[in-house]
């Protein structure tokens, strides 16, 4: 046992070793390499893809449709979609326009379920009542109270004017203004042309403005 | 530059994708409009509020989550792939039931498989036994016409002659390509040609 034992000890460090090249040099692979390598078989290549994205989509998707618990499992849902029909994916094309297609097509679709469901809408609201009252703890304690109060504030005024947005405004000024994408991503991700893109975010960004006006002064 | 140009043009401004030439011509009108320089200032006030929105970090057990459901899918993905095997597996064992099926059939009922026609061309070993089942039905005969040859008498008197004695069916053949995996047609057009290729000679008296 001893003598095994002994004999595994170097083999483990090994496979350690090179588990950690590999998490390395992923690390430093653009995308698309990193999809080659698991396409090839390497299981801890998606871990690498799940990292990149995993808070990016978070925010994007959370924008979009306003409820924390159903973005992550909608996260998890573009996460479970890409692994399937990876294989199926051209990978002439960029990697994070795919990824951002499927989160937004998914974020589509909730918002369309809920405008189709009242109880879904209802609970979505009571959410953010509970929300309200949850204490501040997450904010930056060394701040004074009424300090952290107006940043609340602000910070949900800000949220709910996004929300007032229409669907398809809010998506392209989320990508925008929050993805930094550039008017051809979105144009790819929404389907949509480049003209409809930039006329959807100018008026997106009046509407914005507008709504959070009164409470800039 | 008109006030409606500016605000045209106010996205890629924003965005800093105008050309050259164009960005100097909004500048210039923001310095002569103020109440387009105060849209600008307001809009970029608005944005500055939403981008600075903090970012939100997925739960704790956002991974463990999402490992237990890809690991869901890839049982699911296995299962998927054992599945179309079975399948596979089981329409070759039918089709290899029924062909066998009607193998016996056939030598129950007299008739000889072309399988057999073969073999019993090929392989001398098998004569003996495929001779025990009754000789297929003639479908075709050809007459052979005698052949003078002044240098042998002996062909002057009529020639014995020979007749084709082929595969009574075409069904066979069909059976056998099916289980060496030919489309049926080939091997329905293969068994009309067969008394051609299977036809062996029999001495008649």
């Amino acid at each position: 046992m001893a003598m095994t034992a002994r004999k595994q000890t170097p083999a483990l460090a090994n496979a350690e070793h090179s588990a950690s090249l590999l998490r390395d040099r992923l690390r430093l692979a653009d995308d698309s390499t990193v999809v080659s390598v698991f396409l090839q078989g390497e299981e801890r290549a998606f871990s690498e893809l799940v990292e990149r994205y995993q808070t990016r989509l978070l925010n994007f998707i959370y924008r979009t449709i306003g409820d924390r618990e159903k973005a992550e499992d909608l996260v998890q849902e573009v996460f479970i979609r890409v692994y399937r029909h990876l294989h199926r994916f051209d990978r002439s094309k960029k990697f994070s326009t795919w990824v951002y297609t499927i989160a937004s097509n998914l974020a589509k679709n909730e918002l369309r379920n809920r405008s189709r469901n009242p109880l879904v809408l209802f609970q979505t609201i009571t959410k953010n009542w509970q929300d309200e009252e949850r204490p501040l703890q997450f904010e930056d304690a060394g701040n004074r109270p009424d300090d952290l109060y107006r940043k609340r504030d602000i910070r949900d005024k800000v949220e709910e004017a996004v929300e007032q947005l229409p669907e398809h405004h809010r998506n392209v000024f989320v990508l925008r203004e929050l993805e930094g994408k550039s008017y051809e991503e979105i144009a790819e991700i929404t389907h949509t042309n480049l003209g409809t893109v930039k006329s959807r975010l100018n008026r997106a960004r009046n509407s914005f403005a507008e709504i959070i006006a009164p409470w800039l002064e | 530059m008109h006030c409606s140009e500016f605000r045209e043009h106010h996205c890629s401004f924003v965005d800093d994708t105008l050309p050259g030439i164009e960005l100097i011509r909004m500048q210039r009108h923001m310095v002569e409009c103020a109440g387009c320089a105060e849209h600008d200032a307001h809009i970029r006030r608005a944005l500055l509020l939403f981008r600075n929105l903090p970012t939100i970090e997925p739960s704790s057990d956002f991974s463990e989550r999402l490992e237990a459901r890809l690991q869901a899918c890839r049982v699911e993905q296995v299962e998927a792939t054992y599945a179309n095997f079975r399948a596979v597996a089981g329409i070759g064992a039918v089709a290899s039931l029924l062909m066998l099926g009607y193998v016996a059939v056939s030598f129950q009922h007299g008739g000889m498989p072309a399988m057999a026609l073969v073999a019993r061309e090929h392989t001398p070993t098998l004569a003996p036994v495929v001779a025990l089942a009754e000789r297929p039905a003639v479908v075709a005969s050809v007459p052979a016409a005698p052949r003078p040859h002044a240098s042998r008498p002996a062909d002057r008197e009529p020639a014995r002659q020979p007749e084709i004695v082929s595969a009574s069916s075409s069904l066979p053949a069909v059976a056998a390509s099916v289980s060496a995996g030919m489309p049926i047609w080939p091997a329905a057009i293969f068994a009309e040609q067969a008394p051609l290729h299977f036809a062996t000679y029999r001495q008649t008296h």
